[in-house]
C-alpha cells in the first residue's frame, strides 16, 4: 500500500455546468462554470450549505453525471466523457453503500476482482488495507452487523484498495456521531497524506472542511464563490457569504471614505477607522460591511477616554474554557469571545465596557465578490 | 438526447448490445405481430380500407356482443371490487384469527392460479342441469345454467381475489390511528368510516376496478363455457369467428374492437390510479388495528359474508376434486381413478409439453423481466420511456389480440414460427415477463443507486455491476417473476389458444377440448393436477422467497393481482 507522491496527479474542472428540470422552477443549474484545479497529492474541499451543488460537482468529477458543458481532466487527460469505471477513482459515499450481499472482505475485494487479479494478491491486498483502517479480523462480516465507523471504514477501505488515481468523498461523515466525526476526519487526513491521493471531499461543516483540507472551495448557488486556505477564507473571506458561512462574523454597517498612503477610512459603531488591509481597498456589489470576527474584540474597563468604543453586555454564556457575550455598542449586537482567565473573569449582565481591536484584523466585505479578484 | 449518452452507450458495448437485442426482441414479438393485426383488418390490397371494422360494427350480432362484453366487464368490475374490498377490509381491521385468514388466503388464491376453466366447471357441476344444487337438491329439471348471470358470478369469484390482494396492503397501509383519532373526536364507527377509510380507499378502488373490468374484458374461458348463445362475448365471438369460420380478417376486427376499452383502462391506470401505486402483499401488510374499527355487528355480518363467499369457493373445488374421482357426476357416481390414468397416458404427453415450454418460458421470461426492468429503471438510453411502455403492451391487452397478432404474424414469410413451440414461448414470454419488469422497476426504485455507483467507481462495467451488484440484490423480484411466469404458463389460454399446433399444445386447451367433448370427468381430472402443480411450485418458491427475505421481497401470489 505504498504510493508515492510521484503518482500522483492534478485533477481539475473546468467550467462544468449541470442543468436540471425542476418539478417547480423549470430548469435550474445545480452547478455553474464550477472550476478547481487540484495540484497532485492535495487535498481540496467544496463546502457549502445543502443544495448548493456540492454533490452534483463531485459526481461530475467522478463521472457518475454527465456535465451540460465544461471539462474534467484528470493528469493532462480530458476524462469529461469517460464512464466513471474508466477514470480510476476511489468514491466515499454519504452511506457508505457497502454491498449488503458481501461480507467485509468481498466488499473490499470487489474492485481488484473487477480488475481480474490474482486470488493470492488480493488476499493480501485486501488484509493489508483492512489492517491500515483498523479493521483486521472483520473480513467475514457483514455490513449489516457493524456501526456506522466500521462500516465507514469499509468503505474507506474498499475505495483505497484499488490504488485510485483520484479520490472523492461525499460528505463521508455526516451520519457519524460528532465525536466519531472528528476522530475519522484524522484518520482520512492521515491516509490521504500517506498514499499521496490527490483528493476532493464534500462537505458542508466548516470545521471539518478547515481542519481536514490544504485548501477550500466554497461553494454558494451551484457556483465557486472563493477558494483558499483555511486561514485566507477565514481572514480574507471574498464576500459577505464567505465571511457568515467559515466561523462566525460580526457584519457591522459602515461607510466607506477614501484615505490615502494604502488606507481606507471606515465610518462604523459612531467611529472612524483607519483600515490597513489592503483587500479594504477594492469595492464589489451591495452595502460595504466591517468583518470583525468575536476573538478579535477584546473586552476592557471603561477610562473615559474620547475616541474609546463604549458598549453594553446584553447578554452571556458561559461555556467552560470560553465566554461568549453579545455586547451592544451604537446600536450594533457584536459577538465578542473571551477565553476564560479564572473564575473572577465574568463580566455581570448590563456592564459598561470599552471594546477594541486591532486596526488590520477588520475588513470590508460586499455581498458580492469585488472585480477584479479572484 | 444529451450530449455525451451516446458516447457512454460507446464505451460500454454489452450494455448497447443488450439495449440493442431487446429492441429487436420488442419489435418482433410485441409490434410487429400488432402491427400484422391491424394491417391485416385495416389494409386491402395496398390501401387502406374500413371495410373490415365496418362489417363487424354493422353486424348487429357483434354489436351486442362488445355492449355484452362491457356490461360484463362493469358488473364484474364492481361486484369484485365490492367484494375485494369486504375481504381486505375484514382481513386488516376486524382482528381475524390469523389462522383464519391464512385459510381464506388459500382459498381465494385457487381461482387466481387455476386453470381458466375450473371456477366454470365447477359451477356447472353445481348449477347445471345435473347439478348438485339445482338438479339433486332443488330438483329442477333442465336447470339453463348458461347466460349473463352464470358467467358474472364465475368471473367475479374467479377475480374478485385481484381486488382482495390489490386492496389488502392499501388498507393496512391506512394508519389506523388516524381512525382511532377521528373516533376519539366523537364520530361514530360507521361515520369514520364513511368520511375517513372509505375516501382514503377511492384511488384503490378504482384501480381494482380497472384491474377486473380489464380481466373480465380480455376473459375468454369462462364466457365460452358459461355465456351459452344468449350473451355472446367479444373474446368467444373473436375465437369462434377464426377456429368455426375460418374468418381470420373478422376475427382480428372482433377482438380489435376490445381494443379501445382495454386502451382506455391501461391509460387510466397509467396516468390517473397507476401513478407510482404499486402493489406488494408482504407479510407485514395485514396488520391488525389496535382498536375496533367496527361494531360487533358489522364484525360479524363482514366476517360471515368472507366465510361464506370462501366456503362457496371451496365448494366449487371440492366439486371439481369429486367429479374427478367418479365415473361420471350426476349420473354415475362409483369412485374411480380413470380419469387420471387417461391424464397420465393419453394426456401425458399435453403435460409435457406444457412442462417443458413452461420450464423454457421461465427462465427465460424471468431473465427478460429482471433485465428490461432493470435498464429502464437504471440507464438513459434513447426511447427508454418508449420502451418500458412497449413492453407492457402484450400484457396490457386482453390475450385474444395478442393471439391473433402472433397467429397473423408467424404464420406466413419472412417470419414462420407457427407449428413449434417457439410461438408458444415467445408469446408467454413477452406477455407475462411484464409482471417481472414491474417488480423490477419497483425494486429498482427502493435500491440505493450509489451501490451500482460505488461498483462503478470501482471499475466494473454495467453489465459486472448488473450480474454482482444489482441481480443478486433484486433476486426476490426476480424470483417472483419466474413464480408468475411459471404459474401463468401453466394456466393461460386467451392468446396461446391461437398459437398451439398438432405438435405443441397445452393443457389448458386439452381442457376445453375435454369439455366440449363431454369428458367433464377428465377436464376435472387435468385441472386438479394442475392446480397441484402449481401449488407446488408457488410453495418451493415462497420458501425461496422466505430465504431471500430482503426489503421489499413480494408473494408471488401478490404479483397476480396487478
Ligand atoms: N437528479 C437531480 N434532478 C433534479 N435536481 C437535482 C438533481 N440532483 C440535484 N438536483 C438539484 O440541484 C441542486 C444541487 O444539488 P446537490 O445535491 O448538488 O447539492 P449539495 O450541495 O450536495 O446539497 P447537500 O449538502 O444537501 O447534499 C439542488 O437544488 C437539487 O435539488
Ligand atoms: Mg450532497
Amino acid at each position: 500500500m505504498k504510493a508515492g507522491a510521484h503518482d500522483a496527479i492534478g485533477v481539475s474542472a473546468d467550467r462544468l455546468s449541470k442543468r436540471f428540470t425542476h418539478a417547480v422552477k423549470g430548469e435550474v443549474y445545480a452547478a455553474r462554470d464550477v472550476t478547481i484545479d487540484v495540484a497532485p497529492g492535495e487535498f481540496l474541499t467544496l463546502l457549502g450549505p445543502s443544495g448548493c451543488g456540492k454533490t452534483t460537482a463531485l459526481r461530475m468529477i467522478a463521472g457518475f453525471e454527465i456535465p451540460d458543458g465544461g471539462r474534467v481532466v484528470f493528469g493532462g487527460q480530458d476524462v469529461t466523457l469517460l464512464p466513471a469505471n474508466q477514470r480510476g477513482i476511489g468514491f466515499v459515499f454519504q452511506n457508505y453503500a457497502l454491498f449488503p450481499h458481501l461480507s467485509v472482505f468481498e466488499n473490499v475485494a470487489y474492485g481488484l476482482r473487477v480488475r481480474g487479479q490474482a486470488g493470492g494478491a488480493i488476499g493480501t491486498a485486501v488484509s493489508d488495507v483492512l489492517k491500515l483502517v483498523g479493521l483486521a479480523g472483520y473480513e467475514s462480516q457483514f455490513p449489516a452487523q457493524m456501526s456506522g465507523g466500521e462500516q465507514q471504514r469499509v468503505a474507506l477501505a474498499r475505495a483505497i484498495v484499488i490504488r485510485p488515481r483520484v479520490l472523492l468523498f461525499d460528505e463521508p461523515l455526516s451520519n457519524l456521531d460528532a465525536k466519531l466525526r472528528v476522530e475519522m476526519r484524522h484518520e482520512i487526513r492521515a491516509l490521504q497524506q500517506r498514499l499521496a491521493i490527490t483528493t476532493v471531499y464534500v462537505t458542508h461543516d466548516q470545521e471539518e472542511a478547515m481542519a481536514i483540507s490544504d485548501r477550500i472551495a466554497v461553494m454558494q448557488g451551484g457556483t465557486i464563490v472563493q477558494t483558499g486556505s483555511a486561514e485566507d477564507l477565514y481572514h480574507r473571506p471574498a464576500t459577505r457569504f464567505v465571511a457568515q458561512f467559515i466561523g462566525r462574523a460580526n457584519l457591522i454597517d459602515a461607510r466607506v471614505h477614501d484615505a490615502a498612503d494604502g488606507r481606507i477610512a471606515v465610518d462604523a459603531l459612531g467611529h472612524r477607522f483607519l483600515l490597513a488591509h489592503p483587500r479594504a481597498g477594492m469595492a464589489g456589489g451591495g452595502n460595504p460591511r466591517l468583518l470583525l470576527r468575536p476573538e478579535a474584540i477584546s473586552l476592557a474597563k471603561v477610562v473615559g477616554k474620547t475616541d474609546e468604543l463604549v458598549g453594553a453586555v446584553v447578554s452571556r454564556s458561559f461555556l467552560g474554557e470560553k465566554i461568549e457575550y453579545v455586547v451592544e455598542c451604537a446600536g450594533e449586537q457584536l459577538q465578542v469571545v473571551r477565553y476564560n482567565a479564572g473564575p473572577d473573569d465574568l463580566l455581570p449582565v448590563q456592564a459598561k465596557v470599552a471594546l477594541h481591536f486591532a486596526d488590520d484584523v477588520a475588513i470590508l466585505v460586499w455581498d458580492d465578490e469585488p472585480k477584479g479578484h479572484s | 438526447m444529451r450530449p455525451g449518452v451516446g458516447a457512454r452507450l460507446r464505451a460500454e458495448p454489452a450494455l448497447a448490445l443488450a439495449i440493442a437485442i431487446l429492441w429487436v426482441l420488442i419489435a418482433l414479438f410485441i409490434v410487429y405481430p400488432i402491427a400484422m393485426l391491424l394491417a391485416r383488418v385495416f389494409v386491402e390490397d395496398g390501401h387502406f380500407t374500413l371495410t373490415g371494422i365496418a362489417a363487424v360494427l354493422t353486424d348487429r350480432h357483434q354489436v351486442v356482443a362488445f355492449w355484452n362484453s362491457l356490461l360484463l366487464g362493469t358488473l364484474v368490475g364492481v361486484i369484485g371490487t365490492a367484494f375485494g374490498f369486504i375481504f381486505a377490509f375484514a382481513a386488516t381491521r376486524c382482528r381475524l384469527s390469523p389462522t383464519l385468514i391464512r385459510l381464506i388466503d388459500v382459498a381465494v388464491l385457487l381461482p387466481l392460479v387455476s386453470p381458466p376453466f375450473t371456477m366454470a366447471i365447477g359451477y356447472i357441476f353445481s348449477f347445471g342441469a345435473r347439478g348438485l344444487i339445482t338438479y339433486d337438491l332443488l330438483g329442477i329439471k333442465g336447470a339453463g345454467v348458461y347466460g349473463m348471470t352464470s358467467t358474472m358470478t364465475a368471473e367475479a369469484a374467479t377475480y374478485f381475489p385481484i381486488a382482495y390482494l390489490a386492496l389488502r396492503p392499501m388498507i393496512a397501509a391506512i394508519d389506523s390511528n388516524i381512525e382511532g383519532m377521528a373516533l376519539s373526536l366523537g364520530a361514530s364507527r360507521w361515520r369514520v368510516f364513511r368520511t375517513v377509510t372509505l375516501p382514503l380507499c377511492i384511488p384503490g378502488l378504482a384501480n381494482s376496478f380497472l384491474l377486473l373490468f380489464a380481466a373480465s374484458l380480455a376473459d375468454f374461458a369462462t364466457p365460452l363455457i358459461l355465456a351459452g348463445n344468449q350473451f355472446p362475448v367479444l373474446p368467444t365471438q373473436a375465437f369462434l369467428q377464426i377456429t368455426g369460420l375460418f374468418d381470420l380478417r373478422g376475427g382480428a376486427a372482433l377482438s380489435l374492437m376490445l381494443l379501445v376499452p382495454a386502451l382506455l383502462v391501461f391509460v387510466a391506470q397509467r396516468y390517473w390510479v397507476g401513478r407510482g401505486h404499486y402493489v406488494t402483499v408482504t407479510g407485514k401488510g395485514a396488520g391488525q388495528a389496535p382498536f375496533d374499527s367496527v361494531t360487533p355487528v358489522a364484525r360479524w355480518t363482514l366476517v360471515s359474508l368472507c366465510v361464506a363467499v370462501t366456503l362457496f369457493i371451496v365448494y366449487l373445488y371440492v366439486l371439481l376434486l369429486y367429479a374427478s374421482l367418479v365415473v361420471a357426476f350426476g349420473a354415475n357416481e362409483a369412485f374411480t381413478l380413470q380419469h387420471y390414468r387417461v391424464v397420465f397416458t393419453e394426456g401425458l404427453r399435453v403435460l409435457g409439453d406444457t412442462l417443458i415450454i413452461a420450464a423454457i418460458a421461465t427462465p427465460l421470461g424471468g431473465f427478460y423481466g429482471v433485465l428490461l426492468g432493470y435498464l429502464v429503471a437504471r440507464k438513459r438510453f434513447v426511447g427508454r420511456t418508449t420502451m418500458e411502455i412497449t413492453s407492457m403492451v402484450n400484457y396490457a391487452l386482453p390475450g385474444t389480440i395478442v393471439g391473433i397478432g402472433y397467429l397473423i404474424a408467424f404464420n406466413d414469410p419472412p417470419i414462420v414460427l407457427a407449428g413449434g413451440a417457439l410461438i408458444i414461448i415467445a408469446c408467454y414470454v413477452f406477455r407475462y415477463g411484464a409482471t417481472g419488469i414491474r417488480t423490477t422497476i419497483a425494486m429498482m426504485q427502493q435500491l440505493d443507486r450509489s451501490l451500482e455507483e460505488a461498483s462503478e467507481s470501482l471499475g466494473a462495467s454495467s453489465s459486472t455491476t448488473f450480474r454482482r451488484v444489482t441481480l443478486p440484490l433484486i433476486l426476490p423480484a426476480f424470483f417472483a417473476g419466474l413464480g408468475v411466469m411459471f404459474i401463468r404458463s401453466m394456466t393461460a389460454i386467451s392468446a396461446t389458444i391461437f398459437v398451439v399446433s398438432l405438435s405443441w399444445t397445452l393443457v389448458t386447451v386439452k381442457i376445453l377440448e375435454n369439455m366440449t367433448e363431454l369428458a367433464l370427468g377428465v377436464a376435472a381430472a387435468f385441472s386438479v393436477v394442475v392446480v397441484a402443480i402449481v401449488f407446488i411450485v408457488i410453495f418451493a418458491i415462497g420458501r425461496v422467497l422466505r430465504r431471500l427475505r430482503a426489503a421489499g421481497a413480494s408473494a408471488v401470489t401478490g404479483l397476480l393481482a396487478t
